[in-house]
């Protein structure tokens, strides 16, 4: 946690290193041996000796090629790696800052951002829009010298609110700014310089965090976004499929009217990026830090904004991609559907937890494999696959703190993939999720309701395993017994592979129950 | 820059980035082979030692083993001069699951009610994990009470020109392919072969390239240019191998197809046999080729030739298939041939294949138990013979 520890290191602004030449030319040839081990693997892979249950091998190679498949789109979008040369911003610019607060959102947090807000330097006015209905935040707001909007009652989470401020307000640029975020005096300076172009109709910043030290948690959510707001954005700049994340992006006042407001629903940015390329805006992102906000530091709060991501991005994919797809660019409709489509990873990690059950339960299995030419045929795909993970950390925003394995955040993802199933399973299904902002507050539940997944799994596992044993001792004929040995070894290594992807979240609901007992 | 200037350095980036990438690919093969071959080892080691954990607690809890049951035999299967002269007839079995799995063995030894002291199985010439020595296929075949027979096949295109440069490329490599091992072209492969079989140290019949004398059937045939003298010495330089390494518990099963003539010819000569090998399978109406033959038609020919190598005689493959034929007749008139017309038959190995795709494009099915009248009378046979 130390390198969180420095609060005056924190609070500083910070640009990601700019790209070299040479850098190109390595991440480049990097990508070609990736690619290429990659169509070797393949080869390899889909050969009809292999396939031991049918069915089961087509799940396999479901579940392992959709992984492939992302990580060498990734790597396309890699190799577009492109930053934004600084432009100073033109002086005269009328600028708002949006921000919402909701019932149940904790005050100190407002005079914090509030108090940021107004020693922002660029010339600007603040709005909070407020429907908590408690006197105290318009005594706030008026005395940090922000307006105070009250707006009750009104659809989406803060779409509602900022598609009835924006009407009767004139302001031509508008930055909505998470409450949670403490954003740095340069912030206006650092973005309104791009709109120069009028076809820019969003610029977004990094969203980084202050709080990553504050639980196990909070760093494996911090984790599993470095590399997004680092080198993936700055490629998706490159190749003009730059989105809107959620907090702090400025919009164009006209590129907003265009399409009739900020976009409504469970992942309201994504809706409205959607909606202004579709429309022909061209977005920017800058790969600096000028604000820092908070990251979920508890589990449930956790799941719970996890859940609401990933029912609101299959939304995206089911609905408005489709209508958008005529309208965008062959770049932005990989990206959005590669965004669309994150989530599955909850329909392919329950495939890998299944296939090792199946096998010590039923005795199928998806196919017959050498261990030795598995490793010779994957094993430079995951070379290459960890190669340019490291490399393109050099263009983290902050690499100082961000540099590292991720294994943190890891962990939590893979153990979260029950919810991510959820959310897949409701988009199918259309079942409505209720919008609730990302708690600031720590949120309680019990150590069983949030540990429930994982110990079901690893109680799985365990049974399997125990089965196993009964099998051998009793059922099994000997010599069968002595010479699978090393396959029933080898799934119950599996086995414990699983179980300690499941050790994030566990560990994660063990953490949460000893904060709460504090 | 001109655009034919551009278009060179295209080209030469490309060829440089394809050389690069191949250079890449290439390269981690060849340490990953490399390293693999060397952890194997101790992953066999660690594998097998796991796998007598497993004996011991099965064992421990069901009070019985097979060792037990095969315990009669235990002087002759220990001893590889026991098993030279064998006092007593062998039986044994080969399951086409094998090496994957033993269920169908199981099954096969359930339903005759019979534990047989010899378990066959194939083992191809590569450069793949599974084409090295097997170790533990033949040290669970000694767990279990029993002694290996393995079939030894030099198909000598399976390994990979890549790791072996100095052999001739493949298309190539299987016409003279004898003569090539003779030379010691592959000693590469037969020397680790031949230690690990002198480390196992307990008594495996090794059957080397059987069949050699029929040109229908393996690449180290007489179709492929190997003369009789070729396989000679083939045989010659492969066994010396096996003794300087050390590998005396290694006993040789010389096995010519008997319905093919000059069978004789490719016999290597009385100190370098130790048993003297055929294989009786009955492929009834299944083909043009092929008619309903009984264990007596196949055998009677060929029989005085094989009496005069004066070596104990091994059926190393025995099976019939049911097309126009009476399975359960075939081996009642096989048991009796066995007891009353060829006593020199020192073993006999079942081919409990039940899709055999060798020979044709659909299986067939050599499976031993076809109906449960056969079972019965196979079973009630071989207690006969346990009785004697």
């Amino acid at each position: 946690m130390r390198p969180w520890a420095d609060v005056s290191e924190i609070f500083r602004h910070r640009r990601a290193k700019p790209v070299e030449r040479w850098e190109r030319w390595v991440l480049g040839l990097l990508l070609f041996l990736g690619l290429q081990s990659v169509l070797y693997m393949a080869w390899w892979w889909y050969r009809l000796e292999h396939v031991q249950n049918p069915f089961l091998f087509a799940l396999l190679s479901f579940a392992t090629w959709y992984g492939i498949f992302r990580m060498v789109v990734g790597w396309y979008n890699l190799f577009h790696v492109e930053q934004p040369d600084p432009k100073p911003a033109l002086p005269g610019l009328s600028v708002a800052i949006f921000t919402t607060s909701s019932p149940g959102e904790p005050y100190e947090m407002f005079v914090r951002t509030l108090a940021a807000a107004r020693e922002i330097r660029y010339p600007h006015r603040t709005y909070l829009l407020d429907d908590t209905q408690d006197p105290r935040f318009a005594q706030l707001a008026r005395e940090m010298g922000a307006v105070h909007l009250e707006l009750v009652g009104l659809p989406g989470a803060k779409a509602g609110k900022i598609n009835a401020a924006l009407e009767g307000r004139t302001e031509e640029f508008i930055l909505v700014l998470d409450p949670d975020h403490v954003p740095f005096p340069e912030f206006l300076d650092r973005v309104l310089g791009y709109f120069e172009d009028p076809e820019v109709g969003f610029v977004q910043v990094a969203q980084a965090y202050h709080n990553p030290g504050e639980s196990f948690v909070a760093r494996a959510a911090a984790e599993q976004t470095f590399v997004y707001y680092g080198p993936i954005l700055q490629g998706m700049h490159g190749t003009g499929t730059a989105v809107a994340v959620g907090a702090n992006c400025t919009f164009r006042r006209s590129a907003l009217e265009s399409i009739g407001g900020h976009g409504l629903g469970l992942a309201e940015d994504l809706v409205t990026s959607i909606r202004l390329h579709a429309r022909g805006w061209k977005s920017v992102y800058v790969p600096e830090v000028v604000s820092r906000g908070l990251v979920p530091s508890d589990l449930q709060s956790y799941l719970d904004q996890q859940l609401k991501w990933s029912r609101g991005i299959h939304d995206v994919l089911f609905h408005e991609y489709p209508r958008a797809f005529r309208r965008l660019s062959g770049y932005q409709r990989i990206s959005y559907l590669m965004i669309g489509s994150y989530y599955l990873v909850g329909l392919t990690s329950l495939i890998y937890f299944a296939i090792p059950l199946i096998y010590l339960f039923f005795g199928r299995y998806p196919a017959a494999v050498l261990m030795s030419e598995y490793v010779q045929h994957a094993l430079p795909v995951g070379l290459c696959g960890v190669a340019v993970y490291g490399f393109v950390q050099r263009w983290l925003c902050d690499p100082a703190r961000e540099r590292g394995l991720h294994w943190r955040g890891t962990l939590l993802k893979l153990g979260s993939w029950s919810v991510y199933l959820k959310g897949f399973v409701l988009s199918v299904l259309g079942v409505v999720v209720p919008y609730i902002p990302t708690s600031k507050e720590k949120r309680t539940a019990s150590f069983w309701k949030q540990a429930r997944v994982p110990a079901l799994l690893i109680l799985l596992s365990l049974a399997a395993v125990s089965w196993t044993a009964y099998r051998i001792l009793f059922l099994v004929s000997e010599g069968q017994v002595r010479i699978s040995t090393e396959v029933t070894m080898g799934m119950a290594g599996f086995l414990a592979f699983n179980t300690t992807f499941m050790s994030g979240r566990l560990y994660a609901a063990w953490k949460d129950r000893e904060r709460r007992s504090e | 820059m001109t655009p034919r200037k551009k278009y060179q350095i295209a080209f030469f980036a490309l060829g440089w980035l394809v050389a690069i990438g191949v250079a890449f690919q290439f390269g981690l093969k060849v340490v990953v082979t490399r390293l693999y071959a060397r952890v194997a080892d101790g992953w066999t080691t660690v594998g097998q030692a796991i796998s007598d954990v497993e004996g011991r607690a099965l064992r421990g809890v069901r009070h019985t083993s097979r060792t037990d049951y095969l315990e009669p035999f235990r002087p002759i299967l220990r001893s590889a001069e026991a098993l030279r002269i064998p006092t007593r007839q062998l039986f044994g079995a080969y399951d086409g699951d094998f090496p994957k799995s033993f269920s169908g063995f199981a099954k096969l030894e359930e339903s005759v009610g019979y534990r047989f002291p010899i378990i066959s199985f194939y083992a191809a010439w590569g450069d793949k994990p599974e084409q090295q020595f097997p170790t533990r296929m033949v040290e669970t075949i000694d767990r279990m009470g029993s002694v290996a027979l393995v079939t030894w096949e030099p198909w000598v295109v399976d390994f990979d020109s890549a790791l072996r440069p100095n052999l001739l490329p493949r298309s190539q490599r299987e016409y003279a392919a004898l003569a090539s091992i003779a030379r010691g072209d592959y000693d590469f492969y037969l020397v680790p072969w031949a230690t690990a079989a002198a480390k196992f140290g307990r008594p495996i019949l090794l059957r080397f390239a059987h069949e050699m004398n029929d040109p229908y059937r393996y690449p180290w045939g007489p179709q492929n240019g190997n003369r009789p003298e070729d396989f000679v010495a083939a045989w010659k330089h492969v066994h010396l191998i096996f003794q300087k390494m050390g590998a005396k518990n290694v006993l040789w099963v010389w096995s010519p197809h008997i319905s093919m003539p000059w069978f004789e010819y490719y016999y290597p000569g009385p100190e370098w046999v130790d048993w003297v090998g055929m294989g009786v399978l009955n492929y009834g109406g299944v083909a043009s080729w092929s008619r309903w033959w009984s264990f007596h038609q196949i055998l009677e020919k060929a029989y005085p030739a094989l009496l005069k190598f004066e070596k104990p005689l091994i059926v190393c493959e025995l099976g019939t298939l049911s097309h126009d034929g009476d399975v359960l007749e075939w081996y009642r008139q096989a048991f009796y041939h066995i007891d009353h017309t060829y006593g020199r038959l020192k073993a006999i190995v079942f081919f409990n294949q039940s899709h055999d795709t060798t020979m044709s494009q659909y299986p067939l099915n050599w499976s031993v138990v076809q109906s449960p009248r056969v079972a019965a009378f196979i079973a009630m046979e071989l207690e006969r013979k346990s009785v004697l």
